[in-house]
Parts: structure tokens; C-alpha cells; sequence
């Protein structure tokens, strides 16, 4: 059914476009977690997860150098929750970071929370629950900060808040064990149902001839990227992933999940016509399509709403703007050479239990007993060793204003949008599908941009590699994961942390953020393993399952050698079988036999014989 | 040199043609040994030698024809059912022959134990057609009669419905081009070696060649049980995953490890070249299973039993236990009547049997030079 555009979004950008002149507010909200119903795609009403009784979420906005205050009351009953607001920095406050048993517990039923920090950069970011891979089940939303310097200030008419995501008609808590299961052993992600604009379908957005808009447009989905188009119209990219950037014309662009755009858009200066636009999801992430799938949703720019809206046209090739191209409007130059370079090698491999894990330079993620972050804080000079952190936290520490380079290489078949926590990096190479492992030998500083593209979600194409950069001038610890859920619960993690001492000096862990930890019995002192007394002894740290044997286990010796033995036997039995003569029953037997073959064929001689001699008489 | 030949269809081709050549030759090598020599009734020998080729020819036509059809579902309408069902249609084949091989082979070496012109007879039994009263009976007897025929006949249409469906493209994704030279060669390695065992079958002495290629014949049938019960595991568990599983190499990730008895990244008959000799020959899996691995040892258990229980009823003239068998079944209601039949059967059985072996052995009747003492049989039951 056709919905307009809800007007909540535009009305609370405007409201808070206007009361900026205040000066830097506190926003409070409360939100109350709950599972609700809903059904937008109309095809199937399942439970989701809400806030305030209410799915879709509220969009929250904010604007630069406010202060959030997010209260958080689990009530879900049956499972534990926590939020992270993706992209923002939480610098001086890595503990309201919201990945769970990284930078706090996660937030058991019936226990209270709160996030307070401060947003110091402007642009389209999201907020989601990180734990355990909760969020597909609805806990997502966009979060604007308004910017009242913004360069493009004036440029425009209107903003608009548009999300993107996939939709699975099943519970994660259902799906998550049919995906890691030993009958899934090639990692087959589970294929989304339909495709959502703004959390449902035939969305229409009424716009006005001869205006400009600037769309904020998020990936919200758990799994699919999306390619976003609208036809009749380009596009003008000012803005990804909260970086603003020079004007970039697009026809198509395409985002990863967790990726933000934000463009301008000018309307035509007649209104006979309506215009669709789509999302349509990248259907070579999934490993099969099933009959009958729709991976396209269709919204509509609604000029006249008396006119029809017509159906999308098919579009041949996606021709998408690569966003390697995009030039930071800050200018701000390359990084210096780092101080720090990480190669990760991404893998994907079977693991003794039969299911398929997810592996950075052969590590799979095991979170720890005791958040990452609560282990800097409770292990004191030995928080700068990273074995206190667990070998399976796959924790890289990083020195204080140090230039950090990663080097990640996709060895898997599959595309991987990669993200890290606190930060935006600069994008200083990316290849082509199969193009290898990256080597320095094929790129120099001379090869790279002098002004590399920066935000804080990246795709890396299969086969190939990414390298970026960035400055670790945000003590911290900061999860870097591929951004599909599914991988992350296949372990396909690493921990950065970052500047561990400094860290200890500028946080102190709010009371309520431990009170949550005792109600979920979650430890939150000491090491990976919970030692608060040999922080360098790990025995206890959760691990994943061993490996599959390479070779031949005693069992399978066993089996060949007496497989061989049996072979050899046989054949030796068969053989003195032939070679003795035949047993005297046997030759009688037969001899018999052949009697009785020879009697029959006499008697049918003597018959024929006595046929010929009676014909005679009987025709007398 | 390699864009013109794949090796992996060379040894596709090479081992389908291997296995039933094998077969074939022995058979008939087999048959020109013991019928076919120039002294003997020839007539006899080329039928059955034709109901060899036919077998051998009606099963290559037929695995042309479902072959086809399998590449037209293939290329025409898309869809890839080979691959589907491969795993079950390769599973009930190799169950078919290994049945049909485990009885053949002790026949043939059970009919090299009879003198010269008893196998004549038997061969005369295997060609005339008796009088039936019963269609089971005309069946088994239509099976016996056509046994030289079935064999090939399932053994060539199992091995070349694979290989057409390989050399078809299907399943295989390499050029064309490199797709003639070693379908040719494979087919001409696999018949030399089949020229071979019928040449050397003919030179040997009858029984050691008949011994070898009888071994020979088991080894491969006990290796084509074991792929009987793997191919149907395997099939169950590529059900289960649902997708291509065995495209996925021979790493982690491939086989069902609850079923797994030993497994080696390597040495994959399906995907490593020349590992499918052994495959062909032995059974050798890279991944075996508790039922393949258990199988193929209760073959050969079976096969050691069935041969002990075979010389025992030749020397005794029943089965082993048969007597307290049958008397523990006669104490069951219900079975007692058939029970008692069987028993007075085998009881009036023995007792003749023994009366004759006493009347021939005063005869003097095991010899070759005998033809005079069966006309005495015949006069001494007048």
C-alpha cells in the first residue's frame, strides 16, 4: 500500500535546524525496549524489536557539540541488548561505545543503561544494538547531526532521511543456529525476504518542482548492499559516512551495509510525471535466490499524486559511482608514512564442529569473559600486552597518535564491508576482484591519492585487497569487523586497542554500566579469562573448536589396515576356492544333473520318434 | 599442450573405460578358454560371446540416450539434475553390479571345477530355453540364460553414462578444445589394457588366469560396495547442506564429519588426477565414512563365508546348520509344515545321494573317458 513519507523525520531535523541557536543542548531520550509486531513488507508479521512500543524506530538527531543522553531499559525479556552509535568517535568516551563485551556488558533483561557523550562531528550516522547479532531484528535507526555550518548551507530546500535495508521474515535466534550448523559447512548466508525503503515498501516522498533536496540515505540492512537510483534524476554526493566531500555527480550509487550517502537532488520544473526510485539489493552476496524473491523495493518521488506511479524500468548494468573517487572537503592530506602497519589476511574455514568460521591471519573472534575495555581498565601496566586480552580477541595494540596502516586481504570469494569503531580512515588503495594480496612492490606513496576519500566503512572486493590509514588519536578500545552480520557471528573480527594507558587516565566506567554486568553475571574485572590476579595467564579463555584433522587419525589407520588386511584375506580365500577340486557331493550332484539333462533330451527324441510312428494310425 | 588436453578427462574416461573392460575381458577370455577352443562346439561359444557384445553395446547405447538426456537438461533447459542425483543414480548402480559380479564370479570358478564336457552342459543350460510352469521361475531362468548379457550390459551402462555426462561439459567447466584428444586417448589406454588381460587370459593356464581375474573382479566389486554405501551417504549429506558440497575440494567443509572415519585434503578421486585409478580399482575414497569403511569389510567377510559355506555343501551335499535350521524352524507354528517338507526333501536327498555316489564310485565314473558309464546311470534307473 502506498504510505507517504513520515513526518516525523523532516519535522525533527527542522525543529532542531532551528533551536541550534541556543547553543549546545543536552537531548535525553528514553528508550524503553520492547518486542512489538510488525509486518512491512506485507508478506509476513513477525516480532520485532521496538522502542517505546513503537517499530519503526525513531530517528534520532542531534546537533554538532550536543550532548546525547540515551536511557536504556531492557525489557525484551529473553535477551540481552546494547546500542552503538555507528560513526561517531566517543572520543574521551569509549565506554559508551555499545559493543558488547567489548566496551561494556551487554544490558541484561529488566536492567537499565545509559549512554551520554557528546557529538563532535555532523553528518548521516545510525545507531544499532551490537550484540550478539540482535540488530537484523529491527534495532536499527538512523541518527542525523545537524550541522549549522554546514558548507552546503542554503544549497537546499529540504532533507529527507531515507534507509535502506533487507528484511528476513525470521526471528536472528532462529536463523543464527540454521546458518552455524555443520549442514552449512560451505557458510551459506541466509537470503533476505524482501527489501525495505524507510522500514517498508511503495514508499512515496511528495516533492515540489524546481527545489533541491539533500538525501540521507543509510544502509541499515544486516546483510545486502544495495544499489539506489532514481530515475529521471542524478544524484550529487556531498557527504559519506559523516565526511563531507566536494560535489560528485551519480547516477547509481552503492552501499554496503553500515555505508551512509548523503546527495542532493533537484526536482524538475514540471509536475506531469512521477518518478520511482529503487533499491535493489546485490544479489551476487547470496548464495542462491529463491523462487519467487523480490530484491527490489520501489519508492516514488511524488510530483503529482494524481498521476500514476509508474513501475521502475529495467536497468541492464549497475553502473555505480566508486567512491574511491570522492575528494574530502576538508582537503585534509595523506597521513605520513605509519608507524604501524597490520596485514590482515581474511579466510574462511571449517572448524572441528563441522560449522564454518570466519578467520583475520587465522584467528576466528571468541569474545572474552570480561570486556575488552573493562580488562584496560582493571590490568594495569599489563594492559598494554596483548596477551592479556585473549589470543581469540585478535587484539592489535596501538601507540597514541600513532599513524596506523591496514592492509586487509580478502582471500574469501565473497564481498566484505569492513568497519572500525572510532574512527574514519583514509582509503589509499583498493583493487579489483582477484587481484591478489596487496605488496608494496605494486603501490608507493607516489601511487597513493594526495587527498584519500575518508569514512569508516569500506568494501573489499573478492579476491582482492584495501589499504587505509588513520591516526590513533583516540584512546579506546575499537572493534574492526566485517559489517554483515552473519560474518560477524562467524568471528570475522579484531580489537583494536588503542593506547591502553591513556585509556585508564581519561574514563571512569559509570556505576550503572557495572550494575548491568552483576545483573547478567558477567565478569568485568581482570584478563580475557577473568584472572584478576595473573593477568597473564589465560587458561579459561573462551575458545573456538579445534580444528578438523589434516591427516589420518589413529581411527583411520585402524580402519585402512584392517580394510586391507580383509582385502588380502578374501582374495586368498577366493583363490584357494578355485583351486580345489570340486567336493563329492558336489560331483554327484552335478553328475546327476547332467543324467537327468541327457534322460530329457532322449525322451524328447523317443517321443518325436513315437509321434512320427502313431500319426499313421490315428488318421486311420 | 595443455589447452588442447585436460588430463582430469583423460582419467575420466580412462578409468569408466577401465572398469568395464576389465569385466569384459575376462568374460571373454574366459569363454574362449573353456568353449571356445578349436576342438569344442563353436556354436555355442559365439552365442554367448555375442550375448557379451550385445550387452556390451545395448549398454553403451542406452548411457548415450540417458547421457543426452542429462546434457540437454543440462544446456537446453538449465537445469543441472546431474549433479542432483548423481551421488544416489552412481550409489544404486555400483549396488547392481556388485550383486551381479559377487554371483558371477563364484560361478565362473565353480564351473572351471566341473570336467570339460559338464561345462558344455551347463553352457547348453545357460542357452536352450526348458519348460516353465511359473513366470518366477522363467525369469530366473530368462536371468540365468541372459546372465553373460546383463553383466556388461549394466556394468558398460553405468560407466558410460558418466562419462558422457563428463564429456558433455557437464560438471566439468574447461573449454571445448581440450575435450577430444583425451577422450580419444583415454578410450584407447582403457582398451589396451583390456587387449591385454584377454591376450594374457588366453596364454595362462585356465584355472591361475580364472583365479587372478576372479580376485581381481572381487577387489573391484568389494571397491564398488563400499562406493554403493558412500555415494548414498554422501548424497544424503549434499542433501542436507543443499548446495554443490563436493565443488568445495577436498579441504574441511566437504564431508559430514559425524560420519567421518579418516579423511586426507588430498588424493580426491573426484578432483586429483590419478587418484581415480584407485578409485576405479580399489574403492578408495579420500573421505571414507563408517559405511563405506564397514561395508567394504562385510563384503569380504561375506565373500570368505559364502566360499566356506560353498565347499562345505560340496563336500557334504547341504548347507551347514541347514538340518539344525530346519528343526529349530520346525518348532515355530506356521513354519512347521514347510519345515517338515524341507526336511524329508533333503533327508530323501542325502540318503540318494549317498546311494549313487556308492553305485558310481563301484562304477568307477570319476574319470574322463566316461561317456560309457552314463549310458550305465541311465540303465541301472530303467
Amino acid at each position: 500500500m502506498a504510505t507517504s513519507l513520515s513526518f516525523f523525520p523532516i519535522l525533527s531535523v527542522l525543529l532542531l535546524t532551528l533551536s541550534h541557536a541556543a547553543g549546545a543542548a543536552t537531548i535525553v531520550y528514553d528508550f524503553n525496549i520492547t518486542w512489538v509486531r510488525a509486518n512491512p513488507d506485507g508478506l509476513y508479521e513477525r516480532p520485532t524489536i521496538g522502542i517505546n512500543g513503537q517499530w519503526p524506530l525513531p530517528i534520532m538527531t542531534a546537533n554538532i557539540n550536543d550532548t546525547v543522553v540515551v536511557n536504556v531499559i531492557n525489557q525484551l525479556g529473553n535477551q540481552s541488548t546494547t546500542l552503538h552509535f555507528h560513526g561517531l568517535f566517543q572520543n574521551g568516551t569509549a565506554e559508551m561505545d555499545g559493543a558488547g563485551l567489548v566496551g561494556q556488558c551487554g544490558i541484561p533483561p529488566g536492567s537499565q543503561f545509559t549512554y551520554n557523550f557528546t557529538v563532535n562531528q555532523a553528518g548521516t550516522y545510525w545507531y544499532h544494538s551490537h550484540y550478539k547479532g540482535q540488530y537484523p531484528d529491527g534495532l536499527r535507526a538512523p541518527f542525523i547531526v545537524s550541522d549549522p555550518n554546514y558548507p552546503y548551507k542554503g544549497q537546499f530546500d529540504e532533507e529527507i532521511v531515507l534507509s535502506v535495508s533487507d528484511w528476513y521474515h525470521q526471528e536472528v535466534q532462529v536463523l543464527i543456529p540454521q546458518f552455524m550448523n555443520k549442514d552449512n559447512p560451505t557458510g551459506a548466508e541466509p537470503v533476505p525476504q524482501s527489501a525495505l525503503l524507510n522500514d517498508r515498501q511503495n514508499l512515496t516522498i511528495a516533492v515540489k518542482p524546481g527545489k533541491t533536496y539533500l538525501f540521507h540515505v543509510v544502509n541499515v540492512g544486516a546483510f545486502a548492499g544495495q544499489y539506489i537510483w532514481f530515475e529521471g534524476h542524478n544524484m550529487t554526493i556531498v557527504e559519506v559516512d559523516g565526511v563531507y566531500t566536494e560535489k560528485a555527480e551519480a547516477e547509481m550509487i552503492y552501499l554496503t551495509t553500515a555505508q551512509r550517502c548523503s546527495f542532493m537532488i533537484t526536482t524538475k520544473n514540471e509536475t506531469s510525471t512521477n518518478y520511482a526510485f529503487v533499491g535493489s539489493m546485490d544479489t551476487t552476496l547470496f548464495d542462491k535466490i529463491p523462487k519467487g524473491l523480490n530484491w527490489n523495493v520501489t519508492g516514488w518521488l511524488v510530483y503529482d499524486s494524481a498521476q500514476p506511479m509508474p513501475a521502475p524500468a529495467l536497468v541492464d548494468q549497475f553502473n555505480d559511482f566508486d567512491d574511491f573517487a570522492l575528494i574530502p572537503y576538508d582537503q585534509k592530506p595523506l597521513l605520513p608514512e605509519p608507524d604501524q602497519t597490520i596485514t590482515m589476511d581474511v579466510v574462511m574455514n571449517v572448524l572441528g564442529d563441522g560449522k564454518q568460521y570466519a578467520f583475520i591471519s587465522n584467528i576466528t573472534y571468541v569474545s572474552p569473559k570480561v570486556p575488552t575495555l573493562y580488562t584496560v581498565m582493571t590490568t594495569g601496566e599489563d594492559a598494554t600486552n596483548p596477551t592479556v586480552y585473549g589470543e581469540y580477541s585478535n587484539s592489535f595494540i596501538l601507540g597514541h597518535n600513532q599513524i596506523i596502516e591496514i592492509v586487509i586481504n580478502n582471500r574469501d570469494t565473497g564481498k566484505h564491508p569492513f568497519h572500525l569503531h572510532g574512527h574514519n580512515f583514509q582509503t589509499i588503495a583498493r583493487s579489483e576482484f582477484n587481484a591478489g594480496d596487496f605488496s608494496l612492490g605494486n603501490s608507493t606513496e607516489n601511487s597513493y591519492p594526495a587527498i584519500p576519500m575518508r569514512r569508516d566503512t569500506i568494501l573489499v572486493n573478492p579476491g582482492g585487497y584495501v589499504v587505509f590509514r588513520f591516526a590513533a588519536d583516540n584512546p579506546g578500545v575499537w572493534l574492526f569487523h566485517c559489517h554483515i552480520e552473519w560474518h560477524m557471528d562467524q568471528g570475522l573480527i579484531a580489537t583494536m586497542v588503542e593506547a591502553p594507558l591513556e585509556i585508564q587516565k581519561s574514563i571512569t566506567i559509570p556505576q550503572n554500566h557495572l550494575d548491568a554486568c552483576k545483573a547478567g553475571n558477567t565478569l568485568y574485572e581482570g584478563n580475557a579469562a577473568g584472572n584478576t590476579v595473573n593477568f597473564l595467564d589465560l587458561t579459561g579463555e573462551p575458545v573456538p573448536p579445534a580444528p578438523l584433522p589434516a591427516g589420518f587419525t589413529p581411527r583411520g589407520i585402524v580402519a585402512l589396515v584392517f580394510s586391507c588386511i580383509s582385502a588380502l584375506i578374501g582374495m586368498a580365500v577366493i583363490a584357494w576356492y578355485g583351486s580345489v577340486d570340486m567336493g563329492a557331493a558336489s560331483k554327484v550332484a552335478e553328475q546327476q544333473r547332467i543324467a537327468e539333462m541327457e534322460q530329457q533330451e532322449n525322451q524328447e527324441v523317443t517321443t518325436q520318434a513315437t509321434t512320427i510312428v502313431e500319426a499313421p494310425e490315428e488318421v486311420r | 599442450m595443455s589447452n588442447v588436453f585436460a588430463p582430469s578427462v583423460f582419467f575420466i574416461v580412462f578409468r569408466e573405460v577401465l572398469e568395464s573392460v576389465i569385466i569384459i575381458s575376462v568374460l571373454l577370455s574366459f569363454l574362449k578358454q573353456c568353449l571356445g577352443q578349436p576342438d569344442q562346439d563353436q556354436t555355442i561359444y559365439k552365442r554367448l560371446v555375442r550375448q557379451v557384445w550385445f550387452g556390451t553395446l545395448a549398454g553403451v547405447l542406452v548411457c548415450l540416450i540417458i547421457g543426452g538426456a542429462f546434457i540437454g537438461a543440462f544446456y537446453g533447459v538449465g537445469k543441472d539434475i546431474w549433479s542432483q542425483s548423481e551421488d544416489l543414480w552412481e550409489g544404486i548402480f555400483y549396488l547392481i553390479a556388485t550383486v551381479i559380479i559377487t554371483f558371477m564370479g563364484l560361478a565362473l570358478l565353480r564351473i572351471n571345477k566341473m570336467k570339460e564336457k559338464w561345462r558344455l552342459k551347463i553352457a547348453h543350460s545357460l542357452v536352450d530355453k526348458a519348460k516353465h510352469h511359473s513366470a518366477k521361475s522363467w525369469l530366473g531362468a530368462w536371468g540365468k540364460r541372459n546372465a553373460l548379457f546383463i553383466l556388461p550390459f549394466i556394468t558398460t551402462l553405468r560407466e558410460g553414462v558418466e562419462a558422457v555426462v563428463f564429456v558433455g561439459g557437464v560438471s566439468l567447466g574447461l573449454p571445448a578444445a581440450q575435450f577430444p584428444l583425451p577422450v580419444v586417448t583415454g578410450l584407447l589406454a582403457g582398451v589396451l589394457i583390456g587387449y591385454l588381460i584377454y591376450r594374457g587370459g588366453n596364454v595362462l593356464s585356465i584355472q591361475i588366469f580364472l583365479i587372478a581375474s576372479t580376485s581381481v573382479l572381487y577387489l573391484i566389486a568389494a571397491g564398488m560396495f563400499s562406493k554403493a554405501v558412500w555415494s548414498l551417504q554422501f548424497h544424503a549429506f549434499a542433501k542436507k547442506v543443499g548446495s554443490d558440497v563436493a565443488e568445495t575440494g577436498s579441504g574441511p567443509g566437504s564431508y559430514d564429519i559425524n560420519q567421518s572415519v579418516w579423511h586426507v585434503n588430498c588424493c580426491n578421486p573426484l578432483i586429483d588426477n590419478g587418484w581415480d585409478v584407485f578409485y576405479a580399482l580399489l574403492g578408495w575414497q579420500n573421505s571414507a565414512t563408517y559405511g563405506s569403511v564397514i561395508s567394504y569389510n562385510v563384503y569380504w567377510i561375506g565373500i570368505m563365508m559364502a566360499v566356506a559355506c560353498l565347499l562345505y555343501e560340496e563336500r557334504t551335499g547341504s548347507l551347514p546348520l541347514k538340518n539344525r535350521i530346519l528343526a529349530t524352524l520346525a518348532k515355530v507354528p506356521g513354519l512347521k509344515g514347510w519345515a517338515k517338507k524341507k526336511q524329508d526333501v533333503s533327508a530323501e536327498h542325502a540318503a540318494e545321494v549317498v546311494r549313487q555316489g556308492q553305485v558310481h564310485l563301484a562304477g568307477g565314473v570319476f574319470d574322463r573317458s566316461d561317456s560309457s558309464s552314463l549310458e550305465d546311470i541311465r540303465q541301472t534307473e530303467k
